[in-house]
């Protein structure tokens, strides 16, 4: 089923959705209902991909793919506009598709200057996502990595907070750095390759199974690491992140968290194991501790952070932890939870960043201090904020309980004592959240702001996603049948 | 001499006679047709070059090639572009005259030379014809002390080049007894030859800024007009490069290993941290400069034919971005301007298209993807990856993660900084056209840079 145009389309209708919206800054309104056009539309094509999910992994092409898109792009240098969907990458497209009319959403009244521009940039962004996504070409790939920065950048550095300048400048730079040498590493992949076999390309499937000498294997998984763990992020290369989340608009936290940490996780699903499984299963140990580490450490940090965004910045560092421990497993039951949490992550840490957006805007401050007894005043907000703390808490019915369940059932039979050590990791953000919301809804008012409670389309859209997270909590089967086959080819073993 | 010969030589002739033509009209009806007349010459030259038939046979030390009719197509663009961009400018500084479109249309006519070398004699004079011209343009606007400083440093500099490069020739003859482009072709053991190579190259070096002959870049840059530089960072430094490649596709890279590694590596590594220091943007680019030839070097001295089909590919994109960037800010800042990239505060929203170009032409610069300056970066790394230069490309690529932090801070100061009183100028279509298309160039070769790759790999096969 080479249903060919329809993933260009996923890719392209934001993109040139984003170039008709950027004259419209002076026409606010009309900028704000066609890029919600845009994202519907976006919606309504992933639903009609949706149709097209083979059941029971029946009518699959080869290597898993059930849409596949092949055209040269660059044949001097063998380069080919590939793009393709499986399981894992239908589930971080849907993510997108579903993600970004949240972030068009939380931006509809706090976004008052340069409208158009403003969601031009989220829809490039979704666009540029979406390629990642569906990239089944490395150079493909490392175009949509590197071009997803700048709508990222400016959007920080133009209506973002605080010291948004340095942050963008820090984001861009900090991911940028940790990506140049995998363009390296990619170009050596491809020589390696064309050496052995005579045919330039750049495609991944092609270029699985080439083998490496041991040394250059290590120094290329290397690049790949090292561009994967800035994006992803893990302990010690997530500083940019808190610095990031903090001071950018409500839209850009959502997509930052929503999206652009899972395609550093995707990146390490989809490209580094698979091509260089010797050096991965030789650092394994030392990822293992890395991802803990992450667990233990983000959890931590987030506990004593006094700003609400920041709080929930650090808890993504935890949660990516969780991720990253599950693919360093690289069991098949943790790899399946891995990919169900990036998906967990994105829609709960996604509410949140609207809920704490929504909280700043009519407070004028993110400053947990400053709250208090908000249930007496706004109870939607105030359940809504509590059920996706819980939510990302890891309380079970809820979706990421499941992902964690997962991740640390898989990991148990691969590594014995780190498993044990996360599991405190499950404790943690217990703690802090539950520590948060008490201070936030319950105990008496400590300052005497007004604060309304949602509007009917900010309750729409949360609520929708509470049902998501519900439904993903209770009923995670059909997802989980979805990764069966993609997660069997890349591990070798049913989960 | 035949007609035919005069014939192929007709884009050189156009340009030459161009500039006569200019200071002609200069005496008939002084006014600014200069820039019209100068501006159809240099497309007509370059219409020309890319219309006629290749003849191979060389006369008067000229040869009509594939290489020379990509280069001249090359050169008539951006001297056209050049010249469009210097309307307002001028306008602006109240430069009437002619002596202006009639020195810049020669200074393409030197470049056009220089890519249709095929004598060692012809390349000189190309490569000081094209100097020559800019010694007067850097010190063209009398009425600003910093053009005079800028056109006398380059005199000083360019004159102790143009000796070295004289005297590397000399010893080039006296080593081999011949002129011809191939005499530049190291048998074993000739010594003068070898002493000949180098002077040549460090000639050539202080042409293509290669550090440690690049100090005159960053003052040029700074104190010569903008319109000037435009042309200098761009048709100057392709003229340089392809006299590189005539040279370095006769004799072979082997024996030159070393020295170009060195000064690839240098001017890598010192042009991007000096840069990162830069407040003044010209400053800023004329480092950026140094450093980005430094790239193009890395995949020349691979002497494959990827690595000379990358150059020439980077050269097209080079060209482009430098008229974006020096359009771009040449057209941003006012009369009373002293450069700084503070004082392109807030502009992103009073002048949007101008400094969207500005921007473009950064993010070109920088490598990053849509841009074209990304396919451009790719083709050098690749050669130089596969003719087995790691080091340098790992290094480079470190530099150019570097660099991102001077580029982005332009865009930053654009989009991020509240607008300070200062307004940018009005321009014309004249400023606008040229712009419009450098920036349609950069986005459409990011996207689909497999026509003009095609191009490349042809001439240097």
């Amino acid at each position: 089923m080479t249903d060919s145009c329809i993933l260009s389309l996923l890719i392209l209708l934001p993109l040139l959705g984003g170039l008709l919206l950027l004259p419209l800054n002076g026409r606010p309104a009309l900028a704000r209902w066609l890029a919600l056009t845009i994202v519907a539309l976006e919606f309504g094509l992933m639903l009609l991909v949706t149709l097209k999910t083979p059941a029971q992994g029946v009518g699959l092409l080869p290597g898993g793919y059930f849409l596949l898109e092949d055209r040269p792009w660059i044949p001097h240098f063998g380069i080919r506009y590939l793009v393709g969907m499986d399981g894992i990458s239908y589930l971080m497209a849907l993510l997108t598709a579903f993600i970004t009319p949240l972030a068009v959403f939380t931006s509809w009244r706090s976004i008052k200057e340069r409208v158009g521009f403003h969601f031009s940039l989220i829809l490039f962004l979704e666009g540029a996502i979406m390629g990642i996504f569906l990239s089944l070409d490395l150079i493909l790939f490392y175009f949509f990595w590197e071009a997803m920065l700048i709508p990222m950048f400016l959007l920080i550095g133009i209506w973002g907070h605080g010291n948004r300048i340095h942050s963008a400048l820090k984001f861009f730079i900090f991911t940028f750095s940790g990506s140049v040498l995998m363009l390296l590493g990619i170009i050596g992949v491809h020589l390696v390759h064309l050496a052995q076999s005579g045919k330039a390309t750049f495609a991944i499937p092609e270029l699985i199974g080439t083998t490496f000498p041991p040394a250059l294997e290590g120094w290329l998984f290397a690049a790949f690491l090292l561009a994967f763990s800035v994006k992803a992020p893990l302990v010690p290369f997530h500083t940019w992140l808190p610095d990031a989340h903090t001071d950018a608009p409500t839209a850009g936290s959502v997509d930052l968290a929503g999206l652009l940490l899972k395609t550093g996780a995707y990146g390490f699903i989809r490209i580094a194991w698979p091509l260089f499984p010797g050096a991965a299963a030789a650092l394994t140990p030392l990822l293992l501790v890395v991802a803990v580490v992450g667990i233990i450490y983000g959890s931590w940090i987030a506990y004593a952070q006094t700003d609400l965004k920041r709080l929930v910045a650090y808890s993504s560092i935890g949660h990516m932890g969780f991720v990253m421990l599950g693919i360093a497993a690289w069991t098949p039951v943790s790899l399946t939870g891995s990919v169900l949490q990036m998906v967990n992550h994105g829609i709960t840490t996604g509410a949140l960043f609207a809920l704490v957006g929504m909280l700043g805007e009519r407070a004028g401050t993110r400053e947990i201090a400053a709250f208090g007894g908000l249930w007496q005043r706004a109870p939607l907000l105030s359940g809504l904020f509590l059920f996706f703390a819980m939510a990302s808490a890891g309380v079970p019915g809820l979706n990421n309980f499941v992902g964690e369940f997962l991740i640390l059932a898989g990991s148990f039979r691969a590594a014995h004592l780190m498993t044990v050590i996360a599991f405190i990791g499950v404790i943690l953000p217990l703690i802090y959240t539950v520590r948060l919301s008490q201070r936030l809804l319950f105990v008496t008012p400590r300052s005497d702001f007004s604060m309304g409670d949602l509007s009917h389309r900010e309750t729409v859209i949360l609520g929708s996603l509470a049902l998501v997270d519900l439904y993903l909590g209770v009923h995670p089967i059909q997802f989980l049948e979805l990764l069966k086959g993609p997660v069997e080819l890349l591990t070798g073993g049913a989960p | 001499m035949t007609v035919a010969d005069l014939w192929s030589a007709m884009p050189l002739v156009i340009l030459a006679t161009g500039a006569m033509i200019i200071l002609l009209l200069g005496a008939v009806v002084p006014g600014r047709h200069g820039i019209a007349v100068g501006a159809v010459a240099a497309l007509g030259s370059a219409g020309w070059a890319l219309l006629s038939p290749p003849a191979q046979a060389a006369t008067l030390g000229l040869v009509v090639s594939p290489f020379s009719r990509f280069f001249t197509l090359l050169f008539g663009v951006v001297t056209a572009s050049t010249l469009l961009l210097s309307r307002d400018w001028l306008a602006r500084r109240r430069m009437e005259g002619e002596e202006y479109p009639a020195t810049l249309l020669f200074a393409g006519f030197g470049m056009a030379v220089v890519a249709a070398a095929d004598n060692l004699l012809i390349l000189f004079l190309g490569l000081e014809a094209l100097t020559f011209a800019f010694y007067l343009l850097a010190a063209m606007d009398r009425d600003d002390p910093n053009s005079a400083e800028a056109g006398l440093k380059y005199l000083l500099m360019g004159g102790a080049a143009a000796a070295f490069t004289a005297f590397g020739l000399a010893l080039i003859y006296a080593g081999t007894g011949a002129l011809e482009l191939s005499a530049v072709a190291v048998t074993g053991g000739n010594g003068v030859l070898l002493a000949g190579w180098g002077l040549l190259l460090a000639g050539l070096a202080f042409k293509v800024s290669l550090v440690p002959f690049h100090l005159w870049t960053p003052d040029v840059y700074q104190g010569a007009p903008t319109p000037v530089v435009a042309l200098l960072a761009t048709g100057s430094k392709a003229a340089g490069v392809a006299a590189l490649l005539l040279l370095l596709g006769k004799s072979g890279t082997t024996f030159l290993h070393t020295p170009l590694w060195l000064l690839a590596l240098l001017s890598m590594v010192v042009g991007n941290l000096a840069a990162l220091c830069q407040r003044n943007v010209k400053r800023m680019l004329g480092y950026s400069a140094i450093a980005q030839m430094g790239y193009v070097v890395m995949a020349l001295l691979t002497g494959s034919g990827d690595g000379f089909a990358a150059a020439l590919f980077y050269l097209v994109l080079y060209c482009a971005m430098n008229l974006a960037a020096f359009g771009g800010v040449g057209s941003l800042v006012g009369e009373e301007s002293t450069g700084l990239i503070d004082e392109l505060s807030g502009l992103g929203y009073r002048a949007p298209w101008r400094s969207a170009v500005l921007a473009l032409g950064m993010l070109a610069l920088a490598g990053i993807p849509p841009t074209a300056g990304f396919a451009g970066k790719f083709s050098l790394f690749r050669a130089a990856l596969a003719g087995g230069e790691v080091t340098l490309a790992v290094i480079g690529m470190l530099t150019a993660a570097l660099s991102l932090f001077y580029y982005l801070r332009v865009v930053a100061t654009l989009y991020f900084r509240p607008a300070q009183g200062a307004t940018a100028p009005v321009v014309t279509p004249a400023t606008m056209i040229p712009l419009a298309i450098v920036s349609l160039l950069l986005l459409l070769l990011g996207v689909w840079p497999e026509g003009v790759l095609q191009i490349t790999q042809t001439i240097t096969r």
